[in-house]
């Protein structure tokens, strides 16, 4: 199969979804229109910002920090060790050895050093594992970058991950969440820093592609508390669908974001009024519509459990 | 035969070759949306051809959380 962009060298990347195929120099120039006009399209960054890369050491992560770099946004990088055995060590190595071999900044936060390691903390709490990570991986993000003067917050969700919880809550019809789903969540007044998700258009596929012929090094094992993550039923329906209906991915959450046109509010809660200001936590200063934010409580049950045992 | 490596599954298969990386892939019960297909730090197509004796490896490219 020849390259469908220059005609002249072979393809190394066939993507049925664009009816394309393209060799590893054209690539490229698909993957970076994509991220640019991703962002673009709705004014996420600005070549005035500061941009807080959030970096898991596995490909979408490092693919985003690689591609923001190469298109000039100044970036450092902010790695959470989640404190699961083996695994972490390895994705912090990764992550660690990407930024050294780019000469990046690299900041480094370590769960268990915090008191919050993910194992221990999905153990005290009612919520799915991944949830519990997701809720103590923000409230770092958030605080790292308000601490530091960073204008942007900037992860690696790419379009399956967005096509999947979009499934997701269609078919759990859930207002709150679809409401605020998007690829932009500007700063708010009450101390949220502005979230970005750059990759939105390209997929878990090209962004993998992306990786292995830019030679970087990422983890290719998952995370072992993902397990069971409903995420994965929802990318697995939809691969069966993309497989049959190349594009139906791109299209499904394409069409939302065309349906939903209004970039939505950046809020710490999802069910409170907009009249409801938040207070700040009375522990640690986040913003938050309870006295004690969500992550600090959780940091109080795994400390006194650990008090007991 | 035509080595097929799945690092993450920790699987290794023996094809007979030569033999088209899409039939491998449907052998293998794998999606070709959720991987990329390397040879070395070559990437394949779905279309391409691998030979007797050559070993591929199926990464794949899906993380939940």
């Amino acid at each position: 199969m020849k390259c469908k962009r220059c005609r002249r060298s072979e393809a190394a990347v066939d993507l049925p979804s664009h009816n394309s195929a393209f060799c590893p120099e054209c690539f490229f120039v698909f993957f970076r229109r994509q991220v640019e006009e991703g962002i673009r399209k709705f004014r996420m960054l600005s070549p005035s910002d500061r941009v807080l890369v959030c970096v898991s050491g596995g490909k979408d992560s490092l693919v985003l920090w690689d591609i923001l770099s190469e298109l000039g946004f100044r970036t450092e990088g902010l790695h959470i060790d989640l404190g699961i055995d083996g695994y972490s060590a390895r994705s912090r190595e990764k992550s660690l050895a990407y930024a050294v071999s780019r000469g990046k900044e690299l900041i480094v936060v370590d769960l268990r050093a915090e008191g919050v390691p993910i194992p221990a903390a999905a153990k005290r709490s009612s919520k799915e594992e991944c949830a519990v990570c997701g809720t103590v991986k923000r409230y770092f993000f958030n605080r790292i970058a308000a601490e530091r003067g960073f204008t942007a917050v900037a992860t690696g969700h790419n379009l399956d991950d967005e096509a999947a919880r979009l499934l997701g809550n269609l078919l759990h019809w859930d207002s709150d969440h679809l409401s605020r789903q998007h690829p932009l969540l500007p700063e708010s007044a009450d101390g949220l820093v502005r979230k970005v998700k750059p990759l939105w258009r390209v997929s878990e596929m090209e962004t993998a592609a992306y990786g292995f012929l830019k030679g970087i090094d990422y983890v290719t094992e998952e995370c072992p508390m993902s397990e069971d993550a409903t995420s994965l039923v929802y990318k697995k329906a939809l691969s069966h669908i993309e497989d049959e209906m190349p594009g139906t991915r791109r299209r499904f959450y394409q069409g939302f974001l065309h349906q939903n046109r209004d970039v939505p509010k950046n809020s710490v809660a999802l069910d409170q009024g907009e009249e409801t200001p938040p207070v700040k936590c009375i522990s640690c200063g986040a913003p938050t519509y309870t006295e004690i934010c969500s992550f600090c409580r959780l940091k109080e049950k795994v400390t006194k459990t650990r008090g007991r045992s | 035969m035509i080595r097929v490596r799945m690092p993450q599954k920790k699987q290794e298969l023996e094809v007979p070759g030569p033999r088209r990386v899409s039939d491998i892939l449907a052998d293998a019960g794998v999606r070709p949306t959720t991987v990329i297909v390397t040879h070395g730090k070559k990437l394949l197509t779905r279309d391409q051809r691998v030979e007797d004796g050559e070993t591929i490896e199926i990464i794949s490219v899906v993380s939940g959380g």
